[in-house]
């Protein structure tokens, strides 16, 4: 074994490595694994944006890119090109910790808008300032701001006379400085002189535009997690985008339902989407098939990195991870020895001719059968007849619960009651979310490895299925962390889970694949309305327009479905399909008093809470049903 | 230089009733909804020529001190009221009882105490135990909604300072409630090497650090930080100061983001470096709500001798 042999690090450590899926983690790297989503080009116009879209749909990463730090690395690291970009953009994260310094009763909302446009300006010039710095750098030619620019900009922050950009920095440098200590006794004042809400800004970009080296150019000013702004703060900003235009234009990356405010500081306007700023719903760009595709691209490209001297490995996770047909899951949960059992039930009550009609059709179908005469209270020959008389509604009847069937094969077994595999169910549990796709993926293949197999084998169906599990737990487990009201959509995935879990497992006589809710309140009490926000902007819950009232009298705008990433660590499907009345108090019911609730709601679908948790869900067994 | 080469300016006490404030002295203190914070009551018939000066309300913003038998407002983010207050306390030597006092209060009462020349000492009293199950379970869970306000600067403490991330170490000083961390984890968004957690070592009591690694578990595991783990003795803030020396050190350039949701002691050190390093350090705080009965009982006193600490950023 050479010493390079011993340096390399092995398969495991370099999926860890390449499959890193937070762009703030993934730092350099982050921009060689960049795979350009089909939204791209839109964002790269000249018209303010608003990305919308969950935790791990790649905001970050796409604004990120859009940078100049990021467009250096994407387009080669090439420093002779940079004059030639049509656009450069400076990334800002919304950091909390800055932004609720400029709250709290001391002083009246007015006062704190003028503090906080002032901090945007002082924030926005400095980056500003650190791009010219970082241009200079590149381009040493490139013209400089001149002395009279300087000095313009510097009036406008009542900063010294300065000449040039980087006495500009240093002065900003300071002006920053005293104004934190300003803010830390905001009681004590004297208030120190505020700039104008972007008059700064307006003039360093007009000096900016007018260097030939810009000339032409757009600036973007690429503001990442704007839920994190108080929503005063948030009109100050939207005023910014309201009137920015010519010199310069906002991206701006949000979590869904994270925008608290659409006015300005205008009372009499508001941000208004086309024409204020295109918004770019991530989940609504890359979805089904187009999501499919990128995220097997952004996935594969990842795959094709790792190095391995031993064997050959799987390129393509379209192959390293096969799916099954219902047919051949429906034998890994055992299908056979059910179907022995019907045929010998049947086989004392009907013909060995009508029997034999049993060897022509999937052992599925004929569960099919068994599963009908359960749900109807029918004998089993007679639906056995009804079937052998109307095979073409058997046929859709088999269509239409096919997939329901396999949740109910093993519904009292421990070990794997229902498998998650494949490139394309995976998809569906990432529910368009690329960070969810590429931790089932990594999970996967060191699940793979620890397991000992190799690179070069395709995944099981059971360490697919444990990787969705165990990716559907770290979810779960993480959520309580994700806002300061985490306990409570913790409970609320918790107790949903468990209904749909149930629903799921028994099936019989009941619709199949019920995995929406919408609510049957015509109002919502401000708590509701909060809880539900909070669920979907933190991925507990998907939401979609509803479109299928099922009553005059419901009101409600969406349907709701538990995030399906959560599917398999509760066992129930993945598939948007069938939805259920929940009421307000329902919901809060699950929060507030779950073992009542989910009892009372099971109830009403005639069905009890009295199946055996899966194994992975033992872990709540005392939240579920008392220690 | 190791923690051991270095002055511990700490006086033990193995209980409360062993330590009665100095004649010539001010006792400040509030009480909490924790029984261990009523001790400075029962002082004040047996101390002589000690003022006790008594917080009676803490707010968001500020907080009402009863002194010379009036109730006086202060704001929480004005120096020149923090230290008009305290120049109106007459002795020279001025004790803070941080155990009734949320950090938001002692931590700019502590500052402003400095630059007004007060001899500090810090007091704090250990809990004999915890009534909330100490050893969180996987799977527990934990009401952050009224366990914590949400990140906010501490008043005084706020930075407007933008470090690139690369230039940032987050040192959280951990406690037993991981959920803490890992929602300070998701503000912060640090890098995962750059995470470099202080566990209490030794706890308060033998098996606390434990405990600590059990209640951390999924963020430590999630960011990997259990490598980079440091020890500081859990109730000295001079032990946790000279840990965030050294990790400073090791961290040249780096601004460090302390999140003080471990051990009081801890908060204390936490503060006192960020009195000494204002422009290297960002404190990041959650605000937590204590819940009622919390804890339990009073163990060991201990007195902090703040003012030996040399802080060369105070009064600066």
């Amino acid at each position: 074994m050479t010493e390079e042999d011993v340096k390399a690090p092995g398969p495991e450590q370099q999926i860890n490595q390449l499959f890193g899926y937070r762009a703030e983690v993934l730092k350099d790297k982050l921009f060689d694994l960049f795979t350009m989503p089909s939204y791209f080009p839109e964002l790269e116009t000249s018209q303010a944006c608003m990305l919308v879209g969950g935790r791990g749909t790649g905001k970050t990463t796409v604004l990120r890119g859009l940078s100049y730090e990021g467009q250096y690395a994407l387009r080669g690291r090439d420093q002779k090109g940079i004059a030639t970009w049509p656009y450069y953009g400076f990334y800002y994260r919304v950091n909390t910790n800055r932004v609720t310094a400029f709250r709290g009763d001391e002083l009246g909302q007015a006062d704190w808008i003028v503090l906080f446009a002032h901090y945007l300006n002082l924030v926005m010039c400095d980056l500003a300032l650190k791009f010219m710095e970082w241009f200079q750098l590149h381009e040493p030619a490139a013209q400089k701001l001149s002395e009279r620019d300087c000095r313009k900009v510097a009036a406008s922050l009542h900063l010294p006379d300065v000449t040039t950009s980087q006495g500009l920095s240093d002065c900003l440098e300071i002006q920053r400085i005293k104004f934190e200590a300003y803010i830390n006794n905001v009681v004590d004042g004297p208030r120190p002189p505020l700039s104008m809400q972007s008059a700064p800004i307006d003039t360093l970009f007009e000096a900016m535009q007018g260097l030939p080296q810009f000339q032409g150019k757009n600036f973007f000013f690429l503001l990442d997690e704007y839920e994190n702004f108080e929503p005063y703060q948030q009109r100050v900003v939207n005023t910014l985008i309201k009137h920015a235009g010519e010199l310069y234009t906002f991206k701006v990356g949000v979590k869904e339902l994270g925008i608290k405010h659409r006015g300005t500081l205008d009372e009499a306007q508001q941000l208004y989407s086309p024409a204020d700023y295109s918004e770019i719903n991530i989940a609504e760009k890359l979805k089904g098939e187009s999501f499919k595709q990128f995220a097997l691209t952004v996935c594969n490209e990842r795959l094709s990195q790792i190095t391995n001297d031993r064997d050959e490995i799987i390129r393509d996770f379209m192959v390293a991870l096969p799916g099954l047909s219902e047919d051949d899951e429906a034998e890994r949960l055992g299908i056979y020895t059910k179907v022995a059992a019907i045929k010998r039930e049947l086989g004392r009550r009907v013909t060995p001719e009508q029997l034999a009609v049993l060897e022509e059709i999937p052992p599925l179908q004929t569960y099919l059968i068994y599963f009908w005469a359960k749900g109807s209270g029918h004998r089993i020959e007679v639906e056995f007849k009804d079937f052998l008389d109307n095979r073409e509604e058997w046929e859709t009847r088999y269509g239409n619960y096919k997939h329901a069937l396999l949740y109910t094969l093993k519904r009292r077994k421990s070990g794997v009651r229902k498998y998650y595999a494949g490139w394309d169910v995976f998809t569906q549990l990432a529910g368009n979310n690329i960070r969810y796709i590429l931790e089932l993926a990594v999970q996967s293949l060191l699940l793979h490895l620890q397991r000992g197999a190799l690179l070069s084998e395709p995944v099981s169906p059971e360490v697919q299925t444990e990787a969705a599990q165990a990716i559907g737990k770290k979810n779960l487990l993480q959520l309580e962390g994700f806002s300061v009201h985490g306990a409570d959509l913790t409970k609320l995935l918790l107790g949903l889970g468990r209904i749909f879990e149930t629903m799921a497992a028994d099936t019989f006589g009941h619709r199949p694949e019920v995995t929406q809710f919408y609510l049957s309140d015509t109002t919502l009490q401000p708590e509701v309305k909060a809880l539900l926000d909070s669920a979907v902007m933190h991925m507990a819950l998907l939401r979609a327009p509803g479109n299928k009232l099922t009553a005059s009298s419901d009101t409600r705008e969406f349907d709701y479905m538990v995030h399906p990433i959560f599917s398999a660590f509760f066992v129930f499907s993945y598939r948007r399909k069938r939805k259920m009345a929940l009421s307000a108090a329902d919901l809060l019911g699950l929060v507030n008093n779950h073992r009542k609730t989910i009892k009372d709601i099971l109830a009403r679908t005639q069905r009890e809470d009295s199946l055996p948790l899966p194994d992975q869900l033992q872990l709540f067994g005392t939240y579920y049903h008392g220690g | 230089m190791g923690a051991k080469d270095r002055p511990l300016l700490t006086d033990s006490y193995s209980k409360v009733d062993d330590f009665i404030p100095e004649g010539g002295s001010a006792y400040l203190s509030g009480t909490s909804v924790e029984q261990r914070s009523e001790h400075a009551q029962a002082w004040e018939s047996r101390a002589t020529d000690v003022e006790f000066v008594r917080v009676i309300e803490q707010n968001t913003t500020n907080f009402t001190v009863s002194l010379k038998g009036q109730d006086l407002r202060v704001s929480l983010r004005s120096e020149s009221q923090l230290q008009n207050f305290l120049r109106n306390v007459d002795q020279s030597t001025l004790y803070i009882d941080i155990t009734g006092l949320g950090h938001h209060v002692w931590a700019p009462l502590l500052r402003a105490a400095l630059h007004v020349g007060k001899l500090v000492k810090a007091v704090y009293v250990e809990p004999s135990g915890y009534r909330f199950n100490p050893n969180p379970m996987e799977g527990d869970i934990f009401d952050l909604s009224v366990r914590i306000k949400g990140i906010s600067p501490i008043p005084g403490f706020a930075s407007l300072t933008e470090s690139d991330e690369e230039n940032v170490c987050f040192v959280p000083l951990l406690g037993f409630e991981g959920t803490r961390f890992a929602h300070i984890i998701e503000e912060v968004q640090p890098l995962n090497e750059r995470v470099i957690p202080v566990i209490g070592v030794p706890g308060f009591l033998p098996q606390y650090p434990f405990h600590t690694y059990h209640g951390n578990q999924l963020p430590l595991t999630n960011t990997e930080a259990w490598r980079n783990v440091r020890f500081a003795i859990a109730n000295c803030p001079f032990s946790l100061f000279y840990t965030l020396e050294d990790i400073a050190a090791d961290f040249p350039q780096s601004l460090l983001k302390i999140a003080p949701i471990g051990t009081k002691p801890h908060g204390l050190g936490a503060v006192l470096y960020a009195l000494a390093r204002p422009k290297q350090v960002e404190l990041i705080y959650d605000h937590p709500i204590r819940k009622e009965e919390r804890t339990e009982g009073s163990a060991r006193l201990l007195v902090y001798n703040v003012s030996t600490l040399p802080l060369s950023g105070v009064g600066k």
